[in-house]
């Protein structure tokens, strides 16, 4: 019984380790389209989080400013998408597309550059445990912090105006290119965050490929969890907890490729409408021009 | 001559080479190498000798069939991101299938390039399907099933398809009975070049001359057009989506046949993401996209040589593809978006 109990939370932990770096991205995601810019760019937004972590963590020796730096490096990823999806009405899905590889390519550049080496950084002063709890407490308190902004608060009416109708927004007097931008910038700031937690808490180093597609999952999770922060956190727990099923059940020699799946596979389901109706902010990747000429 | 400035094709061809060459040499002078000396490596591995060269068009290739895969859909308004998955999966059942027919050459080659251009068109088609049927985002639907195609492959040639003779990770080495024939010796440049031109061939005539044609850019220029005209915009879903996977896995295939000879689960280093940047260079015409896929080719191949004699890192060419990508994402590709 003690052995079960004691199974049982350590698979618990996992999922929470698993998920938290979900639910920052998720919660990127959540913010960004809820404004109405679908951000493919998720996983690069992870990568440069990740990447910058580690290299101003192992300059500075300390993790916080790593951290820091994460976020910014994320805020600027996402900064070039908002631009390009907003002041020049780009197509968002191509441009997200693009950063991804333009990230995946830049800290593999990267590392040859700061640390000498292809592949993997040298190991980095890191958050350890305690710095892992914190994170996770923090992913819950964004969640909370951004249900509250957008139900709660003018701005985040705002925010959910220009993603839902952003000629009637402009019409109401909100600037619909700015609102968007800021909105694309913060949810990159979170959506960093998951790389952060990846590289400088749940392990002390970055190496080639270690978002391994989290950042997809987390779109599957913003659908999921139609478009709402719980709700994407719930999906990011669920997605967390078969990610930590999965660790366990490898052990027992169940192929684990089946249930990496898993979440893409929820995530069709979902998307075709089969576990409820769906519905996307209504102007979700739809760039807004202001004259309405063109 | 203000004109030819003008044109589409020409603006985007220099705002790629200015991408291309503006940030390459900043990241060269980054690694410390000067950018004079890392383009000539660039392309001294690109064209420095007849195999060379050879390799430059096998890179060509294997992003040609996929860039236009990517091309017939975005016609049509659909954003199919998933041809990584369809390349692999079409990879894949061609392995299985070559090791499976030890027919007569002419019969096995082209039982593996169906079988392969069959299962990418199964993997397209479930995202037409899926959007088709349930109205679902095509764009997210195909990022999934680019990921759950890597897992399915991995899964089943270390298990249900794992050969006595295969290595982890790997169906076994073809019969050279299943191999394409070369063009010149001692390369890997095979007829998979003369296939990809000929597809390109065929979809311009596609594209220009048949019903088929105009109903695909009805669908994608004026959706709500097209529909009060009569067209059905499920059905265009779901045929584009199946023809532009099965492209792709036809890709695929020729990476099994011409280049490996067998299917490995590294059998592409992305080339479906990079073919998107090649589609769009192409301005989504096919004639240009060979074009394009030959200009990428240098790069892809040029990276090599570039690493190992100038030292700089070949992640570079990624960070500059992706760029293109952004940089070309401007053109208003779906008249009214739906999401999801």
């Amino acid at each position: 019984m003690n052995a079960l109990a004691a199974a049982l939370v350590a698979l618990a932990a996992l999922t929470l380790v698993k998920a938290t770096p979900l639910i920052f991205a998720a919660l990127g995601g959540v913010l960004s389209e809820r404004s109405g810019v679908v951000n493919i760019g998720l996983e690069g937004i992870m990568i440069g989080g990740a990447f910058t972590a580690v290299c101003v963590s192992g300059a500075t020796g300390s993790p916080l400013l790593g951290a820091l730096a994460g976020v910014v490096a994320g805020a600027l990823l996402a900064a070039l998408l908002a631009f390009v999806a907003t002041r020049l009405a780009f197509d968002q899905i191509v441009a997200g597309t693009g950063l991804n590889i333009v990230a995946l390519g830049g800290a593999a550049f990267g590392l040859v550059l700061v640390f000498g080496q292809p592949g993997a950084s040298r190991e980095v002063p890191a958050f350890g445990q305690t710095g892992e709890g914190v994170l996770t407490v923090l992913a819950f308190v964004l969640a909370g912090a951004l249900a509250l902004f957008l139900n709660g608060t003018p701005w985040g009416l705002r925010v959910r105006a220009c993603g839902e109708n952003p000629r009637a927004a402009a019409a109401a007097g909100i600037d619909p290119l700015r609102t968007r931008f800021w909105s694309v910038v913060a949810g990159g700031a979170i959506a960093s965050l998951g790389g952060v937690y990846l590289s400088l808490a749940e392990l002390d180093l970055y190496s080639d490929g270690m978002t391994a597609g989290r950042g997809f999952i987390a779109l599957a999770a913003v659908i999921f969890g139609r478009w709402t922060p719980f709700g994407a956190t719930g999906a990011a727990l669920f997605f967390g907890f078969f990610s930590a099923l999965q660790y366990t059940l490898q052990r027992a020699g169940i192929p684990s490729e089946l249930m990496q799946a898993l979440p893409y596979l929820a995530a069709l389901v979902a998307l075709a409408g089969l576990a409820g109706r769906v519905r996307a902010p209504a102007s979700d990747g739809i760039p807004y021009i202001a004259d309405a000429s063109r | 001559m203000a004109a030819f400035f003008r044109l589409r094709i020409v603006r985007d061809l220099l705002i790629a080479l200015v991408v291309v060459f503006g940030v390459g040499s900043i990241a060269m002078l980054l690694a410390h190498v000067s950018p004079i000396d890392g383009f000539a490596a660039l392309f001294d591995g690109a064209f420095g000798t007849t195999s060379e060269f050879a390799e430059t068009l096998v890179s060509a290739t294997a992003l040609l069939f996929p860039a236009l895969g990517i091309a017939l859909a975005f016609r049509a308004g659909l954003f199919n991101i998933g041809a990584e998955g369809q390349l692999v999966l079409g990879g894949l059942a061609a392995g299985v299938a070559g090791v499976f027919v030890p027919g007569p050459p002419v019969v096995s080659i082209v039982v593996t390039l169906v079988a392969g251009a069959a299962a990418g068109g199964v993997w397209g088609g479930i995202a037409g399907w899926l959007k088709a049927r349930f109205g679902a985002n095509e764009v997210i639907a195909t990022l999934m099933l680019n990921v759950v195609a890597a897992l399915f492959a991995t899964y089943a040639v270390d298990g249900p398809l794992h050969f006595a003779t295969a290595n982890e990770g790997e169906t076994p080495l073809l019969a050279p009975t299943a191999w394409l024939p070369t063009i010149v010796p001692d390369t890997r440049l095979t007829i998979a070049i003369l296939i990809a031109l000929a597809v390109a061939v065929a979809l311009r005539f596609v594209f220009n001359r048949t019903v088929f044609g105009f109903e695909l850019r009805a669908a994608g220029e004026a959706p709500e057009a097209a529909r009060r005209a009569g067209i059905d915009l499920r059905r265009i879903a779901l045929l584009a989506m199946t023809y532009s996977g099965a492209i792709a896995g036809l890709g695929g295939a020729t990476l099994v046949t011409g280049v490996l000879h067998r299917f490995n689960t590294g059998l592409s280093p992305g080339y479906g993401f990079v073919a998107i940047a090649v589609a769009l260079v192409g301005n989504l015409e096919p004639l240009w996209i060979c074009v394009a896929a030959f200009a990428f080719g240098i790069l892809q191949n040029g990276a090599l040589s570039m690493q190992a004699e100038a030292n700089v890192p070949r992640d570079v060419i990624n960070v500059v593809e992706g760029l293109v990508i952004i940089a070309l994402a401007g053109r208003r590709y779906v008249a009214s978006r739906r999401s999801t």
